[in-house]
């Protein structure tokens, strides 16, 4: 198959392979293929990258375009102008170096720990000497480069270009690589801005409708709120509530009769409830828009506009209010020419929703529902923290301008050039920290946000795309409602229902299913124009007043939440409008949904919907035609092209609610509009490995998610190239013998992580208690479960101020003449004092000999000279369990440092409580090892890998491991892995495999005769067995084992220290010293709190209980009282602590064995 | 004690390991695997950390032409 993109080939092909050309077609089994279509341009990570895309391309731009100009306050003459952006491609900070011609690539960032970015170019023009100068390509700080995006190298690279770059195809891209680190940028999940949403507070009875306007210039937030019968206008900038008939005769001066009919329409209930507010407004005189306005101006808050340069105009109230209005409320609605009616009539619907959900508690909004939310992507993040930073940019540069120019009489001309290039580099450093740091705070919108960014786990294959999904919720952790944590029925098929972590983020971070697509900005307008194109009967809301709007039948069009025009026919219109999108004359990705509870269509264009393809149905009759199919498998027809045909096409969650989806082809009826394309795609990438997911318990599959990302195996194809910190690798890493599709399409059959180890079902040797598992050494031995461990020591050698530069130095030797040997700490160590690849390393011994001078501080000028001695500053070897050098690598930082890699390889064999789990949630430790003649075989001489204990089964309910083994053990004896296919929600071949195994002469199911290796006498049952694939979790003994007798201890409490890595003490905490207590065990009491911990000798005063020096009382002057005691030194602490508190702490001490008087 | 288990026998080892030794003992250069191209680059102590024939700035050391020897477990 010649196609050009072969990272997606290897994607493709397994469908394509199964099925010859020649073979049937038919919808209802095919239709899958859709799928890896889907994924070839949507999907997964391609959010990111999309996104990111558009930032680079587009966004950028128009931040640019927006604030373009500096003029200079000091010479009217002077312009700047930037006249285009644009981000290049990724090159090396010194990129000068002429003799380097070959392009970065990202593998050369993650060594060097440099940053993969590229140089950000601008075109600007400007005044100099009363000429204009164009210049062209001027730098201006470098752009991080998320990794497969169009900037990218990797974009478009075939498999062999892809190796060439010492790049995995299978990686999935979309993070960034910041100095030699990956960093991800988490999709963020927040309420939808732009947009009314009706809340209702049942304790206090208050009903309000909010909306969260954000424009380029600010972001904030207005309440239209219903409290005692009374409508009131809130806003950050306003001092107080203001009655809403205020606020909508300031908006235009509108009538009361125009009010209301604006507000309640014609309906009696409406205008009942609402009439009492325009006693609100009579009750403090006003009656003209001049009142309102000089009432709200009075009310706004002094110095809120405070952030503006130049003289501070003063101005009276009218101006004032009428400024707040303009510009402040309800931001988003832009005012032109001072055109106030859109406004009203938005202030005047917030206002409806409230009387309407007043009425009908049912109308008010779910903060939950999906359709409500909307998903932040790298893209729209780095745009923020972008247009902040050009701005301060522009103002750092216009400033410098000024001061140059105002110096009267100048050598030289101003050249701008010079300033830009001053300030350019700003922008790169602050997107660089943001990412690196994940603290984004973009001063203007009040936003600080921590933990944005995060390393991107490379545990597993799975792990990594696992972070490529995730989303991470703005709801802090510690409310408990349980509201935003539960399963949303909106969810369905958007955000996977199984992969959730437990405990404190549950349910808050999520993931996207398999084929959800995020939107990106859609530009307002072409849409806008189309709305009135499209249909006859579509009129711009400003034509009409308020009775028109409301009356019955009568529909306004929202545009992104604001209302636009009105139609009588919405769902002639709509439907008109969705045959647009079909035909590709609209972008597939706005949205179009009917609310009859409001009389409304929504339109959306915004970025950040969560969306996915569906197969459109019409008459009863699919879209998807076989030969469609076809086209497809011949590679003719991409997605893009079934959804320019009308095909397929995109519904957002809104969109979701106006279609009758059916799941399966034979369900069609006359009304429905939608047919699924997978079942299996409401789960997401990682609930994907899952086989028969649909058969087990729930929370089992959620175990399995968070277990699937700790599963050692193949990384990636370049795992072997790249230094991570901590690598962990399967030696013999196999392919499940029980797959779905998510697998082939993820490429987890490339890339696995586990074997297909033969499990039996059965007790054995008491060991196998609380899900221990029983080992077959033979197959130890033989490599089951065998894992690599790498582990990275780097080293930098540092540069000091004074010229003074780390070192490496020689390694010592020892023993004279010819017969000399290192020293047993340098054993590892090479003539240049690095280690020598391949060389055993035990615990203590020098890696890198690094040597740092001891004089760093002086300048070195004159007699200003320290001493030129180094210090030993060694990288050692500081595990117990000795390992191999793998490699050493030697390379340049983009400061010129010299950077040290030194990579340590252990191999391990599966030991006594290594933790194992199958796919299905059930992990386990590893009880015993048992020589293989021990272990039960079959009459075909079958052994076990692994026993697992049966009553691991019926509390746990994982029917799916049942079935993956049946599946297994036919398609294995069959020889057919076609058969070993367990995805969710298909019909599962159970009886077509038990037939497979009765014709081979098995039993039907799966159960089979055993001898006991113990006895060799028959099992007295049959025991079920077969191949279940199971994964080596990365919890190993050999790192959690540690013991103590003596050690160190801290130095503030002299109490041992904590941890494994501190070689610390075992704490008998506060409820083991309980049990001894009551218990009476006093002696061991006494040697764990005292012996065994912080006991101290201590000299106490009789006469005046406190602390004395040496068997002399400092304060009673004497000896005589001075007597001996055994405390905790942390008690000791404490009274020294409160005494220099002021707090007087004195100990009476009594004989503990009083003398007979 | 575990180190001495699995150590290549002394005579044989001490012999190679002086013989290397002195050749280097001056310290003058180390040879070097260029990550990008491939070729060998010697480097002296203070050198500049860059490939001669493709300019790559990523250096590996070679691996030690000494027999070793691993635990078969």
């Amino acid at each position: 198959m010649p196609l050009v993109d072969d990272g997606f080939e290897a994607l493709l092909e397994p469908f394509y392979n199964g099925k010859k050309l020649t073979d049937p077609i038919s919808t209802k089994e095919d239709k899958f293929q859709l799928l890896p279509a889907f994924l070839k341009v949507k999907g997964l990570v391609k959010q990111h990258i999309d996104s990111y895309n558009f930032f680079v391309e587009q966004e950028i731009k128009d931040i640019v375009r927006a604030n373009r100009t500096i003029r200079s306050d000091v010479d009217s003459n002077f312009w700047l102008e930037f006249t285009d952006i644009r981000v290049d491609r990724p090159r090396r900070q010194d990129w000068k170096d002429a003799k380097s011609h070959t392009e970065v690539t990202p593998m050369e960032c993650r060594l060097r720990d440099m940053t993969y970015a590229a140089p950000i170019l601008v075109d600007i023009a400007y005044i100099r000497d009363k000429q204009r100068i164009v210049r062209k390509g001027v730098p201006l700080g470098r752009m991080p480069v998320m990794l497969r995006s169009s900037k990218c190298r990797l974009s478009g690279a075939t498999n062999t270009k892809m190796e060439q770059m010492n790049e995995c195809p299978l990686d999935p891209g979309g993070y960034f690589i910041i100095n030699g680190t990956e960093k991800v940028i988490l999709i963020q999940e927040q309420l939808s801005k732009n947009r009314v949403i009706v809340e209702a507070d049942e304790k206090n009875n208050i009903i309000s409708a909010s909306v969260t306007s954000s424009t380029h210039e600010r972001k904030s937030k207005t309440y239209v709120t219903l409290k005692k019968d009374r409508i009131l206008l809130t806003h950050n900038v306003l001092v107080e509530g203001i009655p809403i008939v205020i606020i909508l005769k300031a908006l235009g001066g509108l009538s009361d009769y125009e009010i209301m009919q604006l507000v309640a329409g014609s309906d009696g209930r409406y205008q009942d409830e609402f009439l009492i507010n325009f006693d609100e407004a009579t009750k403090v005189g006003i009656h003209t828009q001049h009142q309102a306005l000089e009432y709200i101006g009075a009310r706004v808050k002094m110095g809120s506009r405070k952030g503006q340069f130049g003289p501070q105009v003063r101005r009276n109230h009218v101006e004032e209010g009428l400024d707040a209005l303009a510009n402040l409320v309800i931001a988003h609605v832009p005012i032109e020419g001072l055109d106030f009616y859109p406004k009203a009539i938005y202030v005047a619907m917030m206002t409806r929703k409230v009387l309407m959900a007043s009425h009908n508690h049912k109308l008010v909004d779910d903060r939950d529902f999906v359709g409500n939310k909307r998903l932040e992507l790298a893209g729209q993040l780095l745009s923020l923290l972008f247009e902040d930073l050009f701005k301060r940019f522009m103002v750092e540069v216009k400033m410098s301008i000024d001061k140059f120019l105002k110096k009267n009489n100048r050598a030289v001309p101003l050249d701008a050039v010079h300033m830009i290039s001053n300030h350019a580099n700003n922008i790169g450093i602050g997107i660089n920290r943001a990412i690196q740091t994940g603290n984004w705070s973009v001063k203007r919108f009040n936003m600080n946000r921590a933990g944005v960014t995060h390393v991107l786990s490379r545990l597993s294959y799975i792990a990594a795309i696992g972070m490529m999904t995730r989303i991470s919720s703005q709801f802090e952790k510690t409310r408990k409602v349980s509201g935003p944590r539960a399963l949303q029925p909106s969810q369905w098929g958007m955000l996977c229902t199984s992969d959730t972590p437990e405990g404190e983020a549950c349910g808050l971070v999520k993931n996207l299913a398999l084929m959800t697509h995020i939107t990106t900005n859609v530009d307002e307008e072409p849409v806008k124009r189309w709305i009135f194109t499209l249909d006859a009967g579509v009129e711009p809301i400003r034509n009409f007043s308020g009775a028109e709007m409301h009356r019955e039948g009568s529909y306004i069009i929202h545009v992104n939440g604001t209302p636009f025009a009105l139609t009588r026919y919405p769902k002639r219109f709509a439907h008109k409008f969705r045959t647009m999108r079909r035909r590709g004359w609209i972008s597939p990705f706005v949205g179009i949904n009917i609310n009859t509870h409001f009389s409304a269509v929504h339109i959306a264009t915004d970025e950040g919907r969560i969306c996915r393809p569906y197969i459109i149905v019409k008459n009863g009759q699919q879209k998807l035609k076989p030969e469609h199919l076809r086209l497809l498998q011949l590679g003719k027809a991409t997605f893009d092209d079934f959804l320019n045909h009308g095909i397929v096409e995109y519904l957002d969650v809104n969109e979701e609610n106006d279609a009758l989806v059916t799941i399966y082809e034979d369900q069609i009826t006359k009304s429905t509009t939608h047919l699924e394309i997978e079942p299996f795609t409401i789960l997401g990438a990682v609930a994907g490995l899952i086989p028969f997911p649909h058969h087990n318990q729930s929370p089992r599959n959620t175990y399995q998610c968070a277990m699937g990302k700790q599963a050692i195996g193949a990384i990636a194809y370049n795992q072997f190239n790249r230094i991570d910190t901590l690598l962990y690798t399967l030696v013999y890493p196999q392919r499940p013998m029980v797959i779905s599709k998510t697998i082939q399409l993820i490429g987890y059959d490339k890339l696995p992580a586990g074997q297909n180890a033969t499990v039996v079902v059965m007790s054995y040797s008491g060991y196998d208690i609380e899900d221990a598992l029983v080992l077959n050494k033979a197959s130890v031995d033989r490599g089951f479960g065998r894992c690599q461990v790498f582990r990275k020591y780097t080293t930098e050698l540092q540069k000091y101020p004074n010229g003074r530069r780390e070192r490496i130095g020689d390694p010592l030797n020892e023993g004279e003449g010819k017969v000399k040997r290192r020293i047993a700490k340098h054993e590892a160590l090479d003539d240049d004092g690095l280690a020598i690849v391949g060389y055993k390393i035990n615990y203590g011994e020098a890696m890198v000999k690094k040597e740092t001078p001891l004089d760093q501080t002086t300048t070195g000028i004159g007699m200003d000279r320290g001493p030129s001695e180094y210090r030993d500053s060694a990288v050692s070897y500081r595990i117990p369990d000795p390992a191999y050098i793998d490699k050493v690598m030697i390379s340049q930082t983009e400061k010129d440092t010299t950077v040290i890699k030194v990579q340590t390889r252990q191999t391990r064999r599966p030991e006594l409580g290594d933790k194992f789990s199958s796919r299905h949630g059930q992990k386990g430790v590893v009880g015993i090892i048992v020589d293989q003649e021990d272990l039960p075989f079959s009459d075909t001489g079958l052994n076990p890998d692994i026993i697992m204990n049966p009553h691991g089964f019926p509390s746990r309910m994982t029917v799916g491991k049942l079935l993956e083994c049946l599946t297994g053990k036919a398609s294995i004896i069959d020889g057919r892995p076609d058969y070993g296919f367990g995805d969710a929600f298909r019909s599962h071949p159970v009886e077509e495999m038990s037939q497979v195994l009765l014709d081979y002469g098995f039993s039907w199911e799966g159960k089979d005769y055993f001898t006991s290796g113990l006895t060799g006498e028959p099992l007295e049952a049959y025991i079920f067995n077969g191949p279940i694939y199971y994964q080596r979790l990365k919890h190993m003994v050999q790192d959690k084992m540690h013991s103590r007798s003596r050690g160190p201890r801290a130095i503030l409490t002299r109490q041992p220290t904590e941890g494994r890595s501190r070689d610390g003490g075992l704490r008998l905490g506060e409820m083991e010293r309980d049990c001894l207590i009551a218990y009476g065990a006093s002696q061991l009491l006494l040697e764990r709190l005292m012996i065994s911990s912080d006991g101290t000798e201590i000299d106490i005063c009789q006469q005046c209980g406190l602390f004395g020096y040496k068997g002399y009382c400092h304060t009673c002057k004497s000896t005589r009282e001075v007597t001996k005691m055994t405390m905790p030194y942390a008690a000791k602490l404490l009274v020294q602590e409160l005494i220099s508190m002021n707090v007087g702490v004195r100990l009476q001490m009594e004989d503990e064995f009083p003398h007979p008087r | 004690m575990p180190r001495e288990e699995y150590q290549v026998p002394t005579g044989a080892s001490g012999a190679q390991r002086g013989a290397t030794r002195d050749a280097h003992e001056s310290r003058a250069q180390m040879s070097y695997l260029c990550g990008d191209c491939g070729g060998s680059v010697t480097l002296g102590k203070d050198a500049l950390v860059a490939c001669p024939h493709c300019a790559g700035r990523v250096l590996y050391k070679e691996r030690t032409k000494r027999m070793v020897q691993f635990e078969a477990r």
